[in-house]
């Protein structure tokens, strides 16, 4: 999942993004709005984080400008103004949720999920696609009810795809998504990857959960919610 | 202070005075005239009268002198006439008396000299009313030769005098008195009049108190205009101090609540390497910290009753935005909020502070809520009704108690709805207003909250 961060404070833009990093997002960055709304405009970004009192374009223009341009991805707003009337005014604008500082980090990071399930069309912080169930909350993936053990790299590739279940997501996307740096990437990466974690999903091959299109990317297969309890 | 305090009162007071002052004087002074002028006409008379008699005394054959009624004024033998006359010799015997006195007697204290004459006023006796009598010594030489005293008298009566005078009294104060009150009345009404603007000043202060009105209107006689822009002034530099005051504030907390917010996340990194328990301590310390500085300048944010209101707010919008706002933010909750709003409720005082009140109120609610809220808000006699209740497990007993205790700071313990509730509590106190914490119709808490006029 990709995010963009819009802070100008220094010292938070800097905790926050090592937080999120450590939290599985690869972030981007901005120190003032005009920053901000260039690459909000011009990344495939999942999220924004934006912080009202900003220089330069004010955080409520920055959020307006974009909603004006098309751009439909959740937008949480930072703000130490805390008044109800700039809250209104936030959400009006076209922002989905607001964080008042000073904020606990875990509280920014379940709103961050939330509104990222909330876009891939999940209401509940559990994603389950027939027998694989991941809590995005706890970060636990089981399969059949099964605990089972990834890596960091292979739970944030899960959830991307689970997040997106039924959409085809091209490697360029699972790419720019999970990897910090903007470098190419050799696109083996991604292959292996896939392969690991269908491994450890279905090391019986019984219900081929990552579906390949070729020349066109990965599908998460399997159906959104839990599979009908067999009879 | 003095005791009389209205303008009004005061000229009418004073002026009513005057005019009684000025009217017994002037009462005093035509009686005294008029009277005056009675006592010259009674002389006149007596005068007229008793010259009459000494000219018709006719001498007897005894040799004494007497009057023939025949040739006298005829008032002088009509009985009760008011005209009474006697002539004396030397030893004080009546030589003659007039029909008019039938069996009284003029009396006479001191006989006059010849040739002198003297007034005296005789009090009323034996049937004859108050008299003014002038007497007159007179040497009266017979034809044959020889020269006898005598006293001739001549009395009028006072009664017709005096009913006159009564008379001019009465009606002298009767006119009086209507032109005292004629010019009361109408120097009541002048001041009215006159005062009409001041008291339209006075009025229009008092809106512009409880928020009816933004500024005085400048639209009065030339000596107020001054006055009002002078207030208008005062409004104008008050409200800005206050705006100054809030931007100030506001900004203070924008300044103390980022870097808590970047101590928080860095904390957060860096508590896995630290001593143990030594992050969560700070952790606690930086949470008091944020407590008390969210809730000291949400507070002081708070305008309340200001004296200086603005134009009456309509209620509905308000709420309106804040559901749409919640509803998003709560949109996995799949929150149902029903609204019974009166349509021409309003709210008299500051919409931050409105705000305030239905956010914390509603984000309570939506917060601890199954799946329901209800916001009613009714007009009442002098101001609004608003209620915000939810199908939640309603609010504990200890915060419910904690939240009324006098003095009771919600930004030192309580977690939850406390600090909402306590910020909603105190900016409704700043409106003289009262908050009710009870049971919802749908099974959770609601609280409510009635607001008056600011300042009243």
């Amino acid at each position: 999942m990709r995010l963009l961060l819009v802070e100008d404070d220094q010292s938070l833009n800097r905790a926050l993004v090592a937080q999120l990093g450590e939290a599985g997002y690869k972030v981007d960055t901005a120190l003032d709005g005009r920053e901000g709304l260039y690459l909000a405009k011009e990344y495939a970004i999942d999220l924004a984080i934006v912080d009202l009192g900003l220089p330069g374009v004010s955080g409520l223009d920055l959020i307006r400008t974009l909603r004006t341009d098309g751009k439909d991805y959740p937008i949480l707003v930072l703000t130490a103004r805390d008044r109800w009337q700039d809250k209104v005014a936030a959400l009006k604008l076209g922002a989905d949720d607001y964080v008042v500082k000073p904020f606990h980090v875990e509280e920014l990071l379940a709103r961050v999920d939330a509104l990222l399930r909330r876009a891939g069309g999940w209401a509940q912080s559990e994603l389950v696609c027939g027998p694989v169930a991941l809590d995005t909350r706890s970060q636990v993936v089981a399969v059949n009810g099964q605990p089972l053990e990834l890596t960091t790299f292979e739970y944030r590739l899960l959830e991307y795809l689970m997040v997106h279940a039924g959409e085809v997501l091209s490697k360029a996307q699972i790419t720019e998504a999970l990897y910090d740096q903007d470098f190419e990437r050799d696109s083996n990466v991604i292959e292996v990857f896939i392969g690991r974690l269908r491994r450890k999903l279905d090391p019986e091959g019984k219900f081929q959960p990552i579906e390949t299109l070729r020349g066109r990317g990965y599908r998460m297969a399997l159906e959104r919610g839990a599979p009908a309890p067999q009879a | 202070m003095p005791i009389v305090r209205s303008l009004r009162a005061r000229v009418v007071l004073w002026v009513s005075v005057a005019l009684t002052l000025l009217l017994a004087v002037t009462i005093v002074g035509l009686d005294t005239a008029f009277r005056g002028s009675t006592d010259r006409a009674v002389a006149e008379l007596l005068q007229a009268q008793l010259l009459g008699l000494i000219a018709l005394a006719e001498e007897t054959s005894e040799g004494n002198l007497t009057l023939r009624d025949e040739n006298l004024n005829p008032q002088f033998s009509l009985t009760d006439s008011g005209i009474y006359g006697t002539v004396w010799d030397a030893d004080g015997v009546p030589t003659w008396r007039s029909a008019s006195l039938l069996d009284s007697d003029l009396a006479v204290q001191r006989w006059p000299a010849p040739g002198e004459q003297y007034h005296v006023r005789l009090a009323p006796h034996s049937g004859l009313p108050e008299l003014e009598m002038l007497v007159m010594g007179v040497t009266w030489e017979f034809a044959e030769g020889y020269v006898l005293p005598y006293t001739f008298g001549v009395a009028v009566s006072m009664e017709p005098y005096a009913t006159r005078q009564a008379a001019f009294r009465r009606n002298l104060t009767g006119w009086f008195v209507g032109v005292t009150v004629t010019l009361v009345l109408v120097l009541a009404g002048l001041l009215r009049f006159v005062l009409r603007p001041l008291r339209r000043l006075e009025s229009e202060v008092r809106e512009v108190e409880v928020g009816e009105r933004s500024r005085l209107s400048t639209e009065l006689p030339t000596e107020l205009v001054g006055l009002a822009g002078n207030l208008n002034t005062l409004i104008d530099t008050e409200r800005r101090r206050l705006t100054r005051y809030r931007h100030t504030l506001d900004d203070l907390a924008h300044s103390l609540k980022t870097p808590l917010a970047a101590l928080r996340t860095l904390l957060a990194e860096t508590r896995s390497g630290g001593a143990p328990g030594q992050g969560e301590a700070f952790a606690r310390e930086l949470d008091r910290m944020d407590q008390r500085v969210s809730y000291q300048l949400r507070r002081a944010r708070a305008g309340g009753a200001t004296g200086f209101g603005v134009e009456p707010l309509p209620i509905e919008p308000i709420v309106h935005d804040l559901v749409t706002t919640l509803d998003k933010v709560y949109r996995d909750k799949g929150v149902s909020c029903e609204l019974e709003i009166a349509p021409r409720a309003v709210f008299r005082g500051d919409a931050g502070d409105l705000s305030e009140i239905l956010g914390n109120l509603l984000d309570n609610a939506y917060k601890y809520c199954k799946r329901s809220v209800l916001v009613t808000v009714a007009t009442t006699a002098d101001g609004v009704d608003i209620r915000v209740g939810d199908d939640g497990p309603g609010i504990s007993a200890a915060i419910t108690a904690r939240l009324f205790e006098r003095g009771a700071r919600a930004d030192e313990s309580v977690p939850g709805q406390g600090i909402g509730l306590a910020v909603v509590r105190e900016t409704v106190e700043l409106y003289h207003g009262a908050l009710t914490v009870g049971r919802s119709a749908l099974g959770g808490a609601e609280i409510g909250v009635s607001l008056g006029r600011a300042g009243a």
